[in-house]
């Protein structure tokens, strides 16, 4: 499989200090300037982004997990799995740091494609099918084991570190509404914003 | 550079653990003059170490106790066989140098005076050992006061109605809020409770040479990569470190203490980074290793004559597990919230702090409005009426920055038979017999946590959220905080330490960490392990100096 889009260059946090000039304050850069410099440098070491690359899957393999996990979270005005490369890194766990899981992930990736082969006889694949006819199957395998680990490995792959080959270029991210930065400044949100400020309270509130 | 010993050479305490007691013990002991060697079963990491790696430090054991090479076994019944457990461990802490003050969220409670003498208030309670400490609110409340200014405490005194009393303000004003807090604090307002910002053991401006917090939000479950979290691997190991009578001997797994026939202890065996066995020498051993682990070490030490193992004639080691209960209630509002910037928590509120026999059952606990867990975390919560795929799940997780969660933070009482003890056949990496934790909550634990979860909903639907809803009270298979397994007390028939940490069965071992606690207090420990672990040093010191140990 080869990926959507090639630039692989997608960690915000690896611009921090050149794009944090109109969000932060001069004075308040200086004043925090060791402690965000260590944390940025840190981040530019370890943001590579892997190659994506499919190992543990064969083609079919590859294409009925993507098409399970875009199902899971589907793409459109936003970014879903297929777009955030879930399936790399389902590969990649599967094949070093969650091994543990893959024998059974292979026996229930094994069943569900049975299984789905078995109901719909004229369907070459799970991954060829029309999304309606993949989300009436799904309604029937989404309390398995099975679909619990893709389920499970699609948010992980969706949602951590573009490091591990999903996440690409941040699009769980920028999906979800959550900004990488290594430093923020308040106000954070719309309600603290307006806040006045804590009011003590009475003396008799107090003793009550 | 730091000062090094050698095993032979006799030091006069060896600490075992470096974080949150362990790392006072080791400051407070060498300030005041002795040779301390620091034992750390994992590595020495620094803020370039650190990372916003969600995946590694919640789903590989980037710096908790990994069970490929320490695994654990879980059962709820002390009946059965317990089982190896999957994933998290049921007695889950950090396994590095600062220990699980590296990691934790840094909610910096006191206990109030109540906590300390309950069960005289309440009286008994059937089915536990609830018990009184033997100490009170006020001979802790000066070593209160030192963790906020010697480690590091951001707060408002005062801001509480239900404050217990203090001799001094916080060196530090509170962490900006957020607008968790400012929604927190406007339903609890409206419903006549009395919110009021968190006191968190991060610095809100620069405090004794670290910087202020840079609002990252990578807090609760990560080390702090600005030095900001005051945790000990930043504030007391260093200043341990500044004396020159302090080693801190990080990948140093300690897995017995050694006594003579006299029935002292003269030291500790361990392991090196190369699994090589080594015997340090000391004249005291202090162990905080955590909860969990020091209740194992004590029982991995037997001899002829601490068959049952060590400082166990009452045979209460191990036993009194308390992890806390509480629940949670999640909140969308119309607006961006952006829980995800900062630290995890900036308004509480101990409205119910105190029990209350007229519910017909015991209980307290505090509430707070903070961040949601992070991403990938936060995406994969499910149950209820959660969406589990679909457009309707995309939509969930398209209102991450709009969201909260107010959590609960409550009581665990003491039962005899929720443990820690040696698995009889489970060995870890090393060779050592295992943790095999037994836990059933007991049901006032339960029922408490499910009264407050119901203020927490109405808290936040006072807010104005436009959907709420919780999280299913759950009985505890694993915790964080790991309390009460080698109680304080004054009878040595129902405990295993004095009220000065000393064991009541070897005049030279002391132990101060979670397993002193002899009730669980409302859900935030480590401002009282660490209040405890001075007030211990001050008199282990002072007992030293008289030759008293």
């Amino acid at each position: 499989m080869k990926p959507t889009d090639g630039d692989q260059d997608g960690n915000s946090r690896r611009s921090f200090l050149l794009s944090s000039g109109g969000l932060l304050s001069s004075v308040w850069i200086v004043a925090h300037w060791p402690a965000i410099a260590a944390a940025a440098h840190h981040a530019e070491s370890v943001s590579a982004v892997a190659e994506p690359r499919i190992e543990f899957f064969d083609d079919a393999a590859a294409a009925d997990v993507e098409a399970i996990s875009a199902q899971i979270v589907p793409s459109g005005a936003t970014p879903g799995a297929r777009e955030a490369h879930a399936v790399y890194f389902i590969d990649r766990a599967l094949a070093t740091f969650f091994s543990d899981w893959s024998h059974d992930f292979r026996a229930g990736l094994a069943e569900f494609q049975s299984g789905y082969r078995a109901a719909n006889p004229a369907s070459p694949s799970f991954a060829k099918a029309g999304p309606d006819a993949q989300i009436a199957y799904l309604k029937t395998a989404d309390r398995t084991p099975f679909f619990e680990t893709v389920r499970t490995l699609t948010l992980l792959g969706m949602f951590s570190s573009p490091q591990y080959g999903g996440n690409y270029r941040g699009s769980g991210w920028k999906m979800m509404g959550f900004a990488d930065q290594h430093a923020f400044t308040p106000p954070f949100g719309y309600y603290d914003r307006e806040y006045i400020g804590f009011v003590p309270y009475s003396s008799a509130e107090k003793h009550s | 550079m730091t000062r090094q010993f050698k095993p032979n050479e006799t030091v006069d305490f060896a600490v075992v653990g470096s974080g949150a007691a362990g790392g006072v013990m080791a400051r407070e002991l060498s300030q005041a003059g002795f040779t301390v060697v620091a034992f750390e079963q994992g590595p020495r990491l620094g803020p370039a170490d650190f990372e916003h790696d969600e995946l590694k430090y919640f789903f590989l054991s980037g710096i908790t106790v990994d069970p490929k090479v320490s695994p654990q076994t879980f059962r709820k019944n002390p009946n059965v066989v317990a089982k190896a457990a999957q994933g998290v461990q049921p007695a889950l802490y950090a396994r590095l140098v600062g220990g699980s003050s590296v990691h934790y969220t840094a909610n910096f409670w006191r206990f109030h005076e109540i906590d300390f003498k309950e069960r005289s208030v309440l009286g008994s309670i059937p089915g536990t050992a609830f018990a009184d400490w033997p100490i009170t609110y006020q001979e802790l409340e000066p070593y209160y006061t030192k963790v906020e200014w010697e480690v590091g405490v951001s707060g408002l005194a005062y801001a509480s109605p239900f404050d217990p009393p203090r001799t001094k303000p916080y060196p530090m004003p509170p962490l900006p809020v957020k607008s968790s807090g400012v929604l927190l604090e406007r339903g609890a307002r409206k419903l006549g409770l009395h919110p009021f910002p968190a006191p968190m053991a991060i610095a809100s401006q620069p405090f004794r040479g670290r910087p202020a917090c840079v609002h990252c939000g990578f807090c609760m479950g990560f080390g702090c990569e600005a030095r900001a979290k005051s945790s000990s691997l930043y504030t007391v190991i260093p200043e341990a470190e500044a004396t020159g009578r302090c080693e801190v001997r990080a990948n140093s797994y300690v897995f017995q203490v050694a006594t003579n026939p006299a029935g002292r202890a003269t030291g500790v065996h361990y392991f090196d980074a190369d699994k090589r066995e080594h015997f340090q020498k000391a004249r005291a051993v202090v162990l905080s290793a955590n909860g969990a682990e020091t209740s194992r070490l004590l029982l991995n030490s037997t001899s002829t004559r601490f068959a049952q193992g060590l400082a166990n004639s009452s045979g209460m080691v191990g036993k009194h597990l308390m992890f806390n209960q509480g629940a949670s209630a999640h909140a969308v509002f119309e607006h961006e919230l952006n829980e995800y910037k900062s630290v995890q928590v900036t308004r509480i509120l101990h409205d119910f702090y105190d029990a209350d026999p007229k519910r017909g059952f015991y209980g307290g606990g505090g509430i707070d409005g903070r961040i949601n867990p992070q991403p990938a975390l936060w995406a994969m919560s499910s149950g209820g009426e959660l969406p589990r795929w679909g457009a309707d799940l995309k939509a969930r997780i398209e209102a991450f920055p709009r969201s909260m969660v107010s959590t609960g933070h409550t009581t665990s009482l003491p039962v005899e038979t929720n443990s820690v003890s040696i698995d009889p056949t489970l060995k870890d990496a090393w060779g050592i017999p295992a943790i095999r934790v037994t836990y059933q909550d007991h049901p006032d634990d339960l029922a408490f946590a499910r009264f407050l979860q119901d203020r927490q909903v109405e808290i936040m639907q006072a807010a104005g959220a436009q959907k709420v809803w919780r999280d299913e009270v759950q009985e505890n298979e694993a915790g964080v905080h790991l309390l009460g397994t080698c109680r304080m007390g004054n009878d040595p028939v129902t405990s295993v330490i004095d009220k000065y940490h000393r064991t009541h069965d070897v005049p030279n071992l002391f132990l101060c960490d979670g397993s002193s606690f002899v009730t669980s207090g409302r859900g935030q420990p480590t401002m009282t392990i660490q209040a405890l672990a001075f007030r211990a040093a001050d008199h282990i010191g002072q007992f030293a100096k008289r030759n008293e140990i």
